[in-house]
């Protein structure tokens, strides 16, 4: 039952976060920034539109946004999130969830070729290239947590019975993992300093240009889509960070979903602090969070004999 | 218990592995003053050197003001006086450089797998780190223009040194006069680099390694 | 055995009619397709029927004591049989259409005949049991399909990959040959039985010289090369049966004899593992270079390959280091991707087969916007791609997540077996993300968009007899992603006995099936969720059409979509050192400009090295003894003479 009720909560509550951001990047910009609920009042704005679909696209066009979308609600279903055991877990559920996340990436990249326009395929193989390598990234940090657990699913990770803590054997390591995660976080959400969701200009994007031309409820369906996504990159980090005991049971809920903001909050700090990387620097810096993990991945040699 | 010593040890692998990827020069000397500082705190943090006397704090502060401070202070200015941003065309690239450090940091642990040392409990991750350290250092010397960056990858080699002489002491904090040594000998030759680097900026309007080369013969 | 053998027998005389009514093409047509897919359906009968008691059957035949043939089935051949009588019937049903030129009327009944001979010749090296009837079928099987390659033969082209293909089967099949003479001389019987009697040392010089034969056929980085020469040349079916299920025979002789050997040698696993990730990785990279369409999937077949050496490389470590169950899912992941890639492969064949025969183009960059045009074509070639990519909810998945599990269950050993297994986890991943990455390409520059020619915008959709195969296998593409348990259970199948140290437990194998299953059908289920609540949101709402958003570019035209050329640009140049990119454009220089060109090529290091560093030097070399060859018989007497009298002269000392 709390199972259930924890991932109504997260379904709701997901947009509320990208507005800290904004707000932390408007603070820092001297300004007031936009109210809070932002993102629930372009929701709902999409919502009660109309849509616009381009004579060029075909069905492929509009399984984009469902697919991505229910990916990303699906990955949430096997999260524990804030250390209550999720509904659906077993052992090597990860590998599935990150390719289903694969897929959505899949079709999203074919909805925008779909469009015939050059712009969104320039988004589109940026998108593909940068993803690949992220994935790359991830599954050295599966490896990483096989090392240390022995676990291929996220409850085991989090709320298992040799679940991964700072203080745990080689807990030293998952500074690496953190670092790495966070610069993944960035690439596959599409923040600064990899990709800038707040850009005018169509050739310098990467993921808003692939969804140029999807309006209304398919819009929707693709913001919503992305706020799970980072809502789950978030609580994976946070729960690294900051491990919870299932015993404390829903005491943990409202730690957990005021503690999350704090990653949000750090990515509105880098967002503040820093500059989008040249398209070509883009990269290194996913290749330098892979090979953060792939160190981490070969010090376990000398932690686990 | 978090083993801190080993988050000291992991966060110096990653100014390693920062340096190695980075082609900004500030960024550069915020990595390596990381480094220094945590380079310094180490030995405070293992267990054999938890009765420390007056001496040794005054010498552990001396170290982390020389090593976090000093040496990165004096690098910044240098940099300031010379107006150069960035590391443009490494002789090994970026990406190279990165699968380099991976290779780097498997060698170290063949390395000190194959030593087999007597070392105390906990040590192996000191040594390992010690030996990628040193190595990146030199890495960094080999595949670099800059003068500047030969510099850094010097400072990088003389921490790993220091860590070499953390891993194998047991005992009393004397033995780390060699170590002082071999920093003051870094300390001075920054100090001359810095000297060097703005007389041949001033000279040259350059401080590219490859110009040297014609001074062959 | 007797079904099996009534089989073949009927496949071979459906192979032959043709050749005696190729008069009357629609007769000879109707009579070869009825024939053969009775053959083939009583082939599967003989399969899955308990009566026919397949499994453990054996046959044998003698001629003068010296010449024997002998046959056997055990569970991995088996496996083997079952792509051969699934795909094969398709592809002759795709024949029937595909072949619809009245002109070339015997050149089509030979055609026929010899992928007839084919499939029965693919059936029976799956069940040779002795080196004699495994090197004659061997051989049978690659000269009717070089024959077959060289269909179109009067183009320069198609000779010169078909000689390419002659070489690396001739030159593979003397490695393999070798392997089992070093055998024989070992044991002195020609039973491959015995083969597990040889010494350890030689085992392993008997595996990797029967590795590095097989490993010609399969397509394995480096000896690939022929691959994306005689795909392009052979018609589609005949692309799809040898990408599909001929290569695969490779596979099954490298696995054969490493059961057959049973050697727990560290090194077999290595090396294999090894060639696999490398395969695997570098194939896929240059698939993405390629822009011919069947060049490309040519060079995914070298990538699956790869996968399916992964997970044997994985099985074979874990059957060095003891461990079952890694060794278990290695095996089965390998087994159950060769199944896979046989359908979605062979799928994708049919579906460029299909995008050729009504465009007349294979270069990706002239089509475009086809799935509007041929519907089904491009739904099916869609789902195959999905599957070729390994992503769930379809088959591809079921098989790699198989591998990945394998390769997980080995990261608890250290040093260099930790290392080779977070290596294959790695390009697994890269596998899988730049194989996604290709197929977005292929679907999205040659279904999607709008068409880049003329001949791609009149493009219809192809006859049902082309579409109903391709139907067929999207049809079990997705259900073996959500029907997995049972498709696993075959691939566990595939091997039992074989195992030295002895089998996964099946509760074990049931989780990992219900557990995929579970995945899959969640997916689906909150994709149709979604899907209503699509449909709910856009009731009553206004849906407008418009042409596509030019970002302030009001004259956009067809031409300048992205293409795939630029789509893969910047993914290839960041693996520079392994893909040799060749670009030559001609710029915007004057006031007055000229043309402005642009070409991008990727050339293959394999392809390069061995031409520069092989048959160049070779050539050179052998060119030195031009004058051996003067043209004048009496000195050709007289050289037989002395070869003769120094063998005898060897011999007698």
């Amino acid at each position: 039952m709390e199972s259930f009720c924890t991932i109504a909560l997260a379904f709701l509550l997901a947009p509320l976060y990208p507005g800290i951001i904004l707000k932390v990047k408007a603070l820092f910009a001297g300004k007031k920034g936009p109210p809070l609920l932002i993102k629930y009042y372009t929701l709902l704005k999409l919502l009660h539109k109309g849509s616009v679909y381009s004579t060029s696209t075909t069905f492929v066009f509009r399984l984009g946004p469902l697919v991505s979308c229910a990916g990303a609600m699906m990955i949430l279903l096997f999260f524990p999130l804030g250390g209550i055991s999720p509904i659906f877990s077993f052992h090597g559920d990860v590998i599935v969830l990150f390719y289903i996340l694969g897929i959505g990436r899949f079709f999203t990249i074919s909805a925008a070729l779909d469009t015939a326009s050059p712009f969104e395929g320039m988004g589109a193989a940026r998108e593909a290239f940068f993803g690949t390598l992220a994935e790359a990234s991830i599954f050295a940090i599966l490896i990483l947590f096989y090392r240390m657990t022995g676990a291929l699913s996220f409850s085991d990770y989090f709320i298992g019975a040799k679940s991964i803590s700072l203080d745990g054997t080689a807990g030293a390591l998952l500074l690496l993992v953190i670092v790495s995660l966070f610069m993944v976080l960035l690439t596959e959400n599409s923040r600064v300093p990899v990709d800038d969701p707040a850009t005018h200009l169509e050739l310098t994007m990467i993921h808003e240009v692939m969804i140029l031309d999807h309006s209304g409820p398919d819009l929707a369906l693709i913001e919503l889509g992305s706020f799970y996504k980072l809502f789950f990159y978030s609580a994976f980090i946070f729960l690294i960070v900051c491990p919870f005991n299932a015993a404390w049971g829903l005491f943990n809920l409202p730690v957990f979903f005021v503690g999350i903001s704090l990653v949000y909050v750090a990515i509105g700090l880098v967002e503040s602090g820093m500059a989008r990387f040249k398209m070509n620097l883009v990269p290194k810096f996913v290749l330098t969070s892979l090979i953060l993990v792939s160190f981490a991945a070969i010090l376990t040699m000398e932690f686990i004999k | 218990m978090i083993n801190m010593n080993d988050i000291v040890l992991v966060i110096i692998l990653l100014s390693v592995l920062l340096s190695l990827s980075s082609n900004r020069l500030m960024a550069l000397v915020k990595y390596m003053a990381m480094q220094g500082v945590m380079v310094s705190l180490l030995p405070l943090l293992l267990e054999q050197h938890s009765r420390i006397g007056s001496g040794g704090l005054i010498f552990f502060q001396v170290m982390i003001l020389i090593k976090g401070v000093l040496i990165p202070g004096l690098l910044y200015i240098a940099l300031k006086r010379v107006v150069i941003k960035r590391e443009i065309e490494p002789i090994i690239g970026y990406h190279a450089s990165l699968f380099a450090g991976l290779i780097i940091i498997l060698v170290s642990i063949f390395i000190t797998e194959r030593l087999q040392l007597s070392l105390p409990q906990g040590r192996e991750l000191l040594l390992t780190t010690a030996i990628t350290t040193m190595s990146a250092g030199f890495f960094l010397m080999m595949s670099r223009r800059k003068a500047i960056t030969q510099v850094i990858g010097y400072l990088m080699l003389e921490n790993g040194i220091y860590l070499v002489g953390t891993a194998l002491t047991k005992h009393a904090h004397t033995i780390y006069i060699v170590e002082f040594g071999v920093l003051l000998d870094v300390l001075v030759g920054v100090m001359i680099m810095g000297i060097i680097l703005n007389n041949i900026n001033h000279t040259f309007d350059d401080i590219d390694t490859d110009h040297l080369n014609r001074l062959k013969d | 055995m007797n079904i099996f053998l009534l089989s073949l027998a009927i496949i071979i005389v459906g192979g032959t009619l043709p050749l005696v009514t190729c008069r009357n093409m629609a007769v000879a047509k109707g009579l070869y397709l009825g024939v053969t897919l009775l053959g083939c359906i009583t082939g599967l009968t003989a399969l899955f029927s308990t009566s026919a008691n397949l499994l453990g059957a054996t046959w044998s035949w003698s001629w003068l004591h010296s010449f024997s043939l002998a046959f056997a089935c055990d569970a991995l051949s088996f496996f083997f049989l079952m792509p051969i009588f699934l795909i094969c019937p398709l592809a002759v049903i795709y024949s029937f259409a595909y072949f619809d030129k009245e002109e070339n009327s015997l050149r089509t009944a030979v055609s026929f005949f010899c992928t007839n001979v084919l499939i029965v010749a693919m059936a029976l090296v799956t069940v040779a049991a002795n080196i004699l009837s495994f090197a004659l079928v061997w051989e049978i099987m690659s000269l009717s399909s070089y024959i077959l390659v060289m269909y179109n033969y009067e183009k320069a082209d198609t000779r010169k990959a078909g000689y390419l293909y002659f070489l690396f089967a001739q030159a593979g099949a003397m490695l393999i040959f070798a392997a089992f003479g070093v055998a024989f001389s070992h044991t002195g019987s020609l039973q491959f039985s015995e083969f597990a009697a040889i010494p350890a040392e030689a085992k392993l010089f008997v595996f990797f010289l029967a590795f590095l034969g097989f490993a010609s056929k399969a397509g394995v980085f480096p000896l690939h090369v022929w691959l994306p020469h005689a795909h392009p040349a052979a018609p589609s079916h005949i692309s799809a049966i040898m990408s599909g299920v001929m290569i695969k025979m490779g596979i099954y002789g490298i696995l054969r004899v490493y059961f057959l050997l049973a050697s727990s040698d560290l090194l077999i696993g290595q090396v294999v593992l090894v060639f696999g990730m490398v395969s695997g990785v570098l194939g896929v990279l240059y698939a993405l270079g390629k822009h011919n369409l069947k060049k490309l999937l040519a060079y995914h077949s070298v990538e699956n390959i790869g996968i399916i050496l992964i997970g044997a490389g994985l099985g074979m470590i874990g059957v060095a280091k003891g461990d079952v169950a890694m060794a278990g899912f290695g095996f089965a992941g390998s087994l159950l991707h060769v199944f896979n890639h046989s359908v979605f492969k062979s799928l994708l064949f049919f579906g460029a087969g299909a995008v050729i025969k009504k465009t007349g183009t294979s270069h990706v960059d002239e089509l475009g916007g086809l799935m509007k045009r041929m519907p089904i074509t491009g739904r099916t070639f869609l789902i195959g791609s999905v599957s070729i990519s390994g992503l769930p909810p379809f088959s591809g998945f079921v098989s790699e997540f198989l591998v990945y599990f394998s390769a997980f269950n080995g990261l608890k050993h250290n040093h260099a077996t930790l290392l080779l297994i977070i290596l294959a986890i790695i390009s697994l991943t890269v596998i899988g993300g730049l194989a996604s990455f290709c197929f977005t390409k292929v679907v999205g520059v040659v279904f999607l968009g709008e068409p880049r020619t003329d001949r791609a915008a009149q493009a219809g959709e192809v006859s049902r007899l082309l579409t109903l195969p391709m139907a067929i296998l999207a049809a079990l593409c997705l259900a073996i992603g959500v029907f997995p348990q049972s498709f696993i259970h075959l691939a566990f199948a595939g091997f039992t006995g074989l195992l030295q140290i002895g089998s996964v437990d099946a509760a074990m194998i049931d989780t990992v099936g219900t557990n995929l299953a579970l995945g899959s059908r969640l997916f689906l289920l909150i994709f149709f969720t979604v899907l209503l609540f699509r449909k709910l949101l856009y009731r009553n709402k206004v849906i407008a059409k418009g042409p596509t958003w030019g970002c302030g570019f009001t004259r956009g035209t067809a031409r300048m979509q992205y293409t795939g050329t630029s789509y893969a640009r910047s993914v290839v140049s960041f693996f520079r050192p392994f893909a040799i990119v060749r670009e030559s454009k001609v710029q915007l220089v004057k006031i007055f400009p000229g043309k402005t060109e642009f070409h991008s090529r990727v050339d293959d290091i394999a392809e390069v090295g061995m031409q520069h560093g092989l048959a160049l030097p070779l050539l050179t070399l052998l060119g030195k003894f031009r004058w051996i060859q003067h043209g004048k018989v009496q000195l050709y007497i007289g050289y037989i003479i002395l070869a003769i009298s120094v063998i005898l002269l060897v011999s007698f000392i």
